[in-house]
């Protein structure tokens, strides 16, 4: 689970152009919207796009999105649990 | 009659503001990210915009730099930008991102960007000026046409000022911004808005 | 517009509507008169794995009506796009005797994505792919000296190209102008709306509690302008009062949480025009739930909440630079039948500040509306009309 975080990390700087901030800044368990990495709506739309990318997972809409996006551990547990590759 | 109150061009060869080239350290990355590191540095939506809109913006912070309650809440205020080009970098970019029936992730971040008024929203939000946003498309480079249609939108009551000018970007070695920022004539010597003016300043 | 020259004002000259449902505007609005929708379901279309709810115009339909008027050989290296705006162009122009070679015409085109269905198949930069050149070669086909002008302000160009031709001619520097809106759907446009989740599955409900986002659609529109003395103007004529543009300072994509940019273009041309007069509010009523909800606060904060309002969207979908024309045109010839269209797929309010909706059309006396567009960019247009002499 650590390996799938850090590696989630990494993935979401890349996608979402953060590019100032490093895996290390990022909390397991911080909120990932609002404060913070001040992602909006778009990052929202993007992070589905990820999901499905590179784990195979389909989301429906944002409103799915966000019960999913809480934190960086919430995420991971969900990949885990779905994801097709 | 509109004078010209200050003036910015950039070019893959550097940033010019006044007629004056603007330092920029030496570093791996392009000039446009050196600008943002050296002269602004607080603002991440940066990294997150197209080229375009990247353009446009490092473009007006440099301009906007100096000015007094920069960042006040204002409705006198338009951005008048221009281009010929437009969002085509960012088309072609979201077009890659469909292109392959067995890689087919359309992109939501890039999508946003394959409109060409995008660059006047990005500095409307920065600055938060809740005036008027346009962006017109030209088959090519018209002083004559911009200039005409930047004295029309001081028709609207409201607007006092502009910022306006060329934005066009294509790839990494061809891109090109002048913007200007343009108000009502204040006696304090500046330059009348018009053709003869920009052409005397820079090779427009 | 404070140097509005007294004594003329900016008065319709000529329109088409060239939607699936009508060639003319008489016949599109017929259409949406009997209630018609031109929205359809389409699987496997253009390539896009996912099914999607559009109106889409008959390719075919479109040349065949161009063979009428012109050699189809003369338009053969024309986009499909371009041959819709002079299509459109060639029949609003056939209500006037304006000649659109005259160096006293200006061409303004209002299109979010022109060509880009061009880099499907070659996906490099070229001339054609860019709308300023999509422009120059409508305009050349009409033998006009005069650059054109392109306005890209996303999904409110077609309100900002009128508001670009108003001025234009306030200034003299034309006395007639020709505004045409076009774009053109593809996979491109699809595929993208439907990465930010934006599409309904079902034909879009404006307004309504279970709105699931928009439809896209295709269209052109051409309204033709001319500057007109007061005392020439009749009792019928449509006059263009007043336009505002203003943004949201907010986000790129998503609206106003307070409708800011939409209600300030209100505040802006509603001026000391009383409600009563508004015979309705032509809203954007796109049917993507924050859209919507942002129309219904601003229209509140504007004071206009007793003013019926309607959105078009039920009958041809989003049709982006083509919108604001299409929906102009459509609110006029509703006026001179002294109707006020019903919002298709509207049942149920869906907005925390109530809206006077109808599903159903109503019939009224007055004759002015506002028509207001809101886009990416935070950008937000509105535009006041008026029927006959009286001054804005």
């Amino acid at each position: 689970m650590e390996a799938l975080m850090v590696e989630l990390k990494q993935a979401i700087i890349e996608a979402l152009n953060l590019e100032e901030v490093t895996p290390e800044e990022i909390d397991n368990d911080a909120p990932l919207f609002g404060e913070g990495l001040g992602l909006d709506s778009i990052d929202a739309l993007e992070l589905i796009v990820l999901m499905e990318k590179k784990y195979g997972i389909k989301l429906k809409d944002a409103a799915e999105g966000r019960k999913i996006f809480q934190s960086i551990r919430v995420m991971a547990d969900y990949i885990a649990q779905h994801r097709t590759k | 009659m509109l004078t010209l109150q200050s003036w910015i061009h950039i070019a893959p060869t550097g940033a010019c503001l006044e007629g004056h080239s603007v330092p920029v350290t030496d570093s791996n990355e392009g000039l446009l990210k050196r600008l943002y590191h050296q002269y602004v540095g607080d603002y991440p939506k940066f990294f997150k915009m197209d080229p375009l809109c990247r353009l446009g913006f490092i473009a007006s912070e440099l301009l906007l730099q100096n000015t007094p309650d920069r960042f006040s809440p204002r409705e006198d205020r338009a951005v008048i930008l221009f281009s010929h080009s437009g969002s085509f970098a960012s088309d072609s970019h979201y077009q890659q991102t469909i292109a392959d029936p067995n890689d087919y992730f359309p992109s939501p971040s890039v999508f946003v960007y394959t409109l060409a008024n995008i660059v006047t929203g990005e500095i409307a939000i920065r600055n938060h000026y809740f005036g008027e946003t346009s962006c017109y498309l030209l088959n090519r480079k018209d002083p004559a046409e911009m200039i005409a249609i930047v004295e029309e939108a001081f028709l609207d009551p409201q607007t006092r000022s502009a910022l306006c000018g060329w934005v066009e970007y294509v790839d990494e070695t061809h891109y090109e911004t002048t913007l200007f920022l343009v108000g009502p004539e204040d006696h304090t010597g500046k330059p009348i808005w018009n053709q003869d003016t920009i052409n005397d300043l820079i090779n427009f | 517009m404070e140097r509005t020259l007294e004594h003329e004002l900016i008065v319709k000259e000529g329109d088409n509507l060239l939607t699936p449902l009508g060639m003319t505007s008489a016949e599109s609005y017929r259409a949406v008169k009997a209630g018609q929708s031109a929205l359809r379901r389409y699987e496997g279309l253009w390539g896009v794995p996912e099914p999607f709810v559009a109106s889409l115009l008959d390719r075919k339909a479109i040349d065949q009506a161009l063979d009428a008027h012109y050699s189809i050989r003369a338009l053969e290296t024309y986009s499909f796009f371009e041959k819709m705006a002079i299509l459109s162009i060639s029949r609003a122009l056939e209500q006037s005797s304006v000649d659109p070679a005259s160096d006293r015409v200006r061409f303004f085109l209002s299109t979010t994505k022109g060509n880009v269905a061009r880099l499907e198949t070659e996906n490099r930069y070229r001339p054609d792919v860019l709308p300023g050149y999509s422009a120059q070669r409508i305009c050349d086909f009409f033998h006009n000296p005069n650059p054109p002008i392109v306005i890209s302000n996303a999904c409110t160009s077609g309100l900002c190209a009128q508001i670009a031709a108003m001025r234009a001619l306030q200034q003299g520097r034309c006395d007639h102008a020709i505004v045409v809106g076009a774009d053109q759907q593809s996979k491109f446009i699809v595929s993208g709306f439907q990465s930010f989740k934006a599409l309904s599955p079902l034909p879009c409900q404006p307004f309504d509690r279970d709105r699931q986002g928009l439809n896209l659609g295709e269209a052109a529109a051409t309204l033709l302008y001319t500057r007109r003395p007061v005392d020439e103007i009749g009792p019928t004529d449509w006059i263009a009062c007043r336009g505002a543009i203003r943004n949201d300072a907010n986000h790129i994509s998503g609206p106003s949480r307070t409708g800011e940019g939409c209600y300030r273009t209100l505040r802006a041309v509603l001026q000391d025009t009383p409600p009563e007069e508004l015979a309705f509010l032509n809203a954007h009523g796109t049917a993507t739930p924050y859209n919507d909800e942002m129309e219904a606060i601003a229209i509140d904060r504007a004071g206009l909440s007793d003013v019926p309002v309607n959105g078009l969207k039920g009958y041809f979908g989003h049709t982006m630079g083509a919108a604001g024309l299409l929906e102009t045109v459509l609110s006029m010839y509703a006026l001179d039948d002294q109707t006020i269209l019903g919002t298709r797929g509207y049942v149920h309010c869906g907005v925390s500040h109530p809206l006077r909706l109808s599903a159903t059309h109503a019939t009224t006396q007055r004759k002015s509306f506002i028509k207001l567009l809101s886009g990416f960019g935070g950008c937000n247009a509105a535009l006041l009309f008026r029927q006959g002499g009286d001054l804005c």
